[in-house]
């Protein structure tokens, strides 16, 4: 699928890219990657995106409760990304913050641009969660998601088939194959790792 | 069914204390956060669409609309061939009644419209399954239809393997009657444990 871009903002030069060092790792912060991306660097620009496609994906579904729209709402989100990275200020703040935003803001345009009519407020107290709950919901599940994306995958898997799969431990050593201690032992790690990525993305980069 | 994990399961019970609450709390925000889900193949591939700047290269715009609606006449195309083709194989399905399935805990956005036809002479009962939004399957893994009687699974509709934005399928179950419904479950090879994704 063709990404759509407004023409007002015009892509990097090639020749821009090619004078950036070839520094763009999985060990760059977020934040680092953002300013590499303001000078054009397509490697950083990658990391972010397999860093950030499944919770943007994730945040787009969650809001806009279609995939189709979710798919779109996050190809202008990465858009956006690229055309405003040099607007980022890393003094400011973390780039997974400023991530968010973009967006949380790419998802909002989308989510006007659908006509649907006026609803009528209920007379009734709703138990729904209401906008800052969802909020919450948003921001937690985003810095969970982004922090799988950084566990190995014989890790992400004992996680994503223990939490979201109804597998017992002993039914994930059955799946995989390998002993119910190994199981453990990874568990223990991946939640440990991601505790230490998500006390990464709450503090400073 | 799909449950919330034990964390003492999950760690065991030699973790000093403080470590233990650290862990509780990641564990806390796996079971708020949900699953992730699963990418579209067009956001999956990012080396096909990421990984250089030249896709982000404009078409003129004259070209872009000519590109546009070429593809609209291959998407129109492509439609009406799928139409007369299905007519043609006697694909036709008349439906008698049908009825909302709705996504569980294990895939939330995942809702579908099942419909029957009348029994067959054989006692068979066609049904036709429109599932949207499931999620992509691991490998060694498929979805399973089953009928239910009184919320108790009581026949096998058949399986199916296919995720995305919607998937269409046939299935067929032994005519029965009473109250009625159906759910559909993922179901790993090798493993008893099921997850229901769907359920009316």
């Amino acid at each position: 699928m063709e990404l759509v871009i407004d023409s007002g903002a015009r892509l990097p030069a090639p020749a821009a890219r090619a004078s950036m060092r070839s520094v763009a790792s999985n060990d760059l912060s977020d934040g680092e990657l953002i300013c590499l991306t303001a000078e054009g660097d397509g490697d950083a620009f990658e990391i972010l995106y397999r860093r950030y496609a499944r919770p943007m994906f994730g945040l787009a579904l969650r809001r806009l409760g279609d995939r189709g729209r979710a798919e779109d709402a996050v190809q202008e989100t990465f858009a956006s990304i690229w055309r405003a990275a040099g607007s980022y200020r890393p003094e400011r703040g973390p780039g997974g913050p400023w991530l968010y935003a973009v967006a949380r803001n790419a998802i909002i345009d989308r989510s006007r641009a659908r006509n649907e009519p006026a609803v009528e407020a209920p007379d009734t107290e709703s138990n729904d969660p209401g906008p800052p709950e969802l909020a919450e919901r948003d921001w937690v599940a985003w810095r969970v998601h982004r922090a799988l994306e950084e566990l190995p995958e014989s890790q992400r898997n004992v996680i994503e088939l223990a939490y979201w799969s109804g597998l017992s431990q002993s039914e994930v050593a059955t799946y995989l194959g390998i002993p119910l201690g190994t199981v453990k032992t990874r568990t223990r790690a991946a939640l440990a790792r991601l505790g230490d990525v998500l006390d990464d993305l709450e503090g400073s980069e | 069914m799909n449950r919330e994990p034990d964390f003492r399961e999950l760690v065991g019970d030699d973790v000093e204390a403080e470590e233990r609450e650290r862990l509780e709390r990641v564990h806390e925000l796996l079971v708020a956060a949900g699953p992730p889900p699963e990418l579209p193949p067009s956001l999956a591939d990012p080396d096909a669409e990421y990984s250089e700047p030249q896709p982000y290269e404009f078409l003129p715009r004259r070209r872009a609309g000519a590109m546009l609606a070429l593809a609209a006449a291959i998407a129109l195309i492509a439609f009406l061939g799928g139409f007369v083709a299905g007519h043609r194989n006697g694909a036709q399905f008349n439906s008698l009644g049908s009825a909302a399935m709705h996504g569980t805990k294990a895939a939330p956005s995942a809702s579908a419209t099942i419909s029957w036809e009348e029994r067959d002479a054989s006692g068979n009962w066609p049904l036709k399954l429109v599932a949207r939004n499931l999620p992509a399957l691991p490998r060694n893994a498929h979805y399973e239809m089953y009928l239910t009687r009184e919320g108790k699974r009581i026949a096998s509709c058949g399986s199916f393997a296919s995720g995305g934005r919607t998937v269409t399928v046939r299935l067929n179950a032994p005519y029965t009657t009473g109250r009625l419904g159906w759910v559909v479950t993922r179901e790993v090879r090798g493993s008893p444990a099921q997850a229901v994704v769907l359920t009316t």
